[in-house]
């Protein structure tokens, strides 16, 4: 195992004995997803067609969304509340490769998160969970994780240098909710939303997940009249591909942050 | 030992050499009127460590200890000047550097308190890299040495602050480095603790390690460094031995006046007075006591009653002076 690979696998492993450590994980994990879910279920519950799964993703897509995205950038205030944050950036190691492995830990707790949500669908209001391609379903949800992680990491990397990061996530969780299509179509926002849409890799990796549950959602998706299983890879080849652009740019601002706190000592004031 | 650059740079037969080191922040005042000001922290900072040296930085805080070491472990780039650690330039060689120091920056805080000791020493070795096949043999021994072996698996929540600075020593030495930097490892600390711990201290050196020590605690300086940096204000008053800190005061004595009630003002009115090198103020116990230095001596008595008319004093007393009084004079003056 490579060094990076080993402190990205050490962050995680620390991330996963603080959770287990810690009950609250409840509150994010069961709770919140249950409400999602209930939500959700009253909004479609006059619908006809797949809505109900489709409201059941979507409350899921949300719990999950809101969790890694805020954990993501949670994980830099953790490190500062703990007071290890200038330990940590101390070590010859990469801050990314930290919180990269937090953020991993995250995406983990995110798809607790969504099976929780699907559990609770299925025991609690006997929504069907007959998805078309389990397959496809399964790589699309685990890359959209992937993706909103790496959103995440971005954020994160403003909490280095800002003590009032958090109300960027918090006031990003809900717009970024709306505009990826996690809950409608996006064919339904004003088209000067959708070039916001269209940059953000979890838009892709939701339409991926809707037509790998149905096919009758090809209709609502953004490759209209192409085969769904070549529509669902196009998707996933997109979302791969802002995600790694997102990767690149999170390295990017992680370097600078770094060098900046090294010359602005804000570290040592935080 | 290895020395220098493992690339085979010169040696400069130094573990640490500062030269003209200067940090200054900026800092942004009021709301809405937002105005720039700039801080000097360190200010034209040069010294030497030799390799195996127990080196004291020693100084009153917010003198420039912490930044000094900060800027030495590249958590910090200099505003101007440079330096070399082992050998690696500060500037230009920031994993080099990393890998071969240790860095316990103390307190409470800095450990991860709801996770073992075990799994704290654990993820720093993976974030310094220590090789797998002696991650867990160097983590037993570091808690053995440390006396912590007994509580390795417990929460460190529920250790003593003693214990927590243990373990901080015992991270800093997780990747067995020939240079640590200790920032006031005995601040806060009992004194049977804080005398354990320079005894831990001694037995790293003895290790072969050279260490760098911020204290504001004079005689731990005394104690156990070979050489000692005053630092004031960001800069460096006096460099030398412990012993030789003395010829600062070897004009003077110290009238020590102990009493009850004196206030703030009569002590700046000692202050005013010509001949007065230095004065400071320190409670004891039940009562004050109040270190005059100056070379007039026992010609000054009448002038301490005079301006203490109205504060109780239980003695006066002439004294030869200590390394304390020329730390006191150093950083006062």
């Amino acid at each position: 195992m490579s060094q990076s690979l080993r402190v990205v696998y050490s962050a995680f492993r620390m991330a996963m004995l603080h959770w287990m450590a810690d009950p609250q994980w409840v509150i994010p994990n069961i709770i919140a997803p249950f409400v999602f879910t209930t939500v959700a279920l009253t909004l479609f519950k006059d619908s006809t067609g797949p809505f109900g799964l489709y409201a059941v993703l979507g409350g899921g897509m949300m719990g999950m969304w809101g969790n890694t995205l805020y954990s993501s950038g949670f994980a830099i205030e953790f490190e500062k509340w703990q007071g290890t944050l200038e330990e940590v950036m101390a070590a010859p190691s990469k801050l990314i490769h930290v919180i990269a492995g937090r953020s991993v830990s995250n995406a983990l707790f995110g798809l607790t998160n969504m099976i929780a949500v699907l559990l609770i669908a299925a025991a609690g209001f006997r929504v069907s969970l007959d998805i078309a391609n389990p397959v496809m379903f399964s790589v699309a949800l685990i890359l959209t994780l992937i993706s909103v992680s790496a959103l995440g990491l971005i954020f994160a990397s403003s909490f280095v240098l800002s003590r009032s990061a958090q109300a960027l996530t918090n006031g990003l969780e809900t717009p970024l909710y709306i505009v990826s299509g996690s809950m409608f179509p996006i064919a339904l926002l004003p088209f000067w939303v959708h070039p916001a849409a269209y940059i953000l890799g979890p838009t892709w990796g939701i339409d991926a997940i809707r037509l790998a549950t149905s096919p009758d959602y090809a209709s609502q998706s953004f490759w209209v009249g192409m085969d769904p299983s070549a529509a669902i890879i196009l998707d996933i080849i997109v979302m791969v591909a802002i995600t790694l652009v997102y990767t690149a740019v999170a390295i990017v601002l992680f370097k600078a942050v770094e060098k900046r706190a090294r010359i602005k000592g804000t570290l040592v004031q935080a | 030992m290895q020395r220098g650059d493992a690339h085979g740079n010169p040696d400069l037969g130094k573990a640490i050499v500062a030269e003209h080191l200067n940090k200054i922040f900026q800092v942004t005042k009021g709301t809405f009127r937002r105005s720039k000001t700039q801080v000097v922290a360190v200010k034209d900072v040069s010294f030497e460590v030799d390799y195996g040296e127990l080196f004291g930085l020693l100084g009153p805080n917010g003198a420039g200890k912490t930044t000094t070491i900060k800027l030495l472990t590249t958590m910090l780039i200099p505003t101007s000047g440079d330096a070399t650690v082992l050998g690696h330039n500060i500037k230009k060689d920031v994993t080099k550097i990393r890998q071969r120091i240790g860095i316990v920056l103390g307190g409470e805080r800095g450990l991860y308190t709801r996770v073992s000791a075990v799994d704290n020493l654990r993820y720093f070795a993976d974030l310094y890299g220590v090789p797998k096949n002696v991650r867990d043999k160097r983590i037993r021994e570091l808690l053995e040495f440390m006396g912590l072996w007994e509580r390795a698996h417990d929460r460190v929540e529920t250790y003593s602050k003693g214990m927590k600075q243990r373990l901080h020593l015992a991270r800093g030495l997780i990747n067995d480095p020939e240079l640590i930097f200790l920032d006031e490892p005995t601040i806060g600390l009992d004194p049977e603790i804080a005398r354990d711990t320079r005894k831990m201290i001694e037995d790293l050196v003895k290790k072969g390690k050279t260490i760098l020590l911020t204290t504001h605690y004079m005689f731990e300086a005394d104690e156990l460094c070979k050489r000692v940096a005053v630092i004031r204000n960001g800069e460096i008053a006096a460099l030398d031995t412990p012993s030789g800190l003395k010829k600062y005061v070897k004009d003077a004595c110290v009238v020590e006046v102990e009493g009850f009630g004196i206030t703030d003002k009569e002590v700046a009115k000692f202050k005013e007075i010509p001949d007065v090198l230095s004065v400071s103020a320190d409670l004891a116990e039940n009562k004050q006591v109040l270190k005059i230095q100056t070379p007039k001596g026992s010609e000054i008595i009448s002038e301490v009653q005079q301006i203490l008319k109205d504060s109780r004093i239980y003695d006066i007393k002439i004294k030869e002076p200590t390394l304390e009084d020329a730390y006191l004079r150093l950083v006062e003056s």
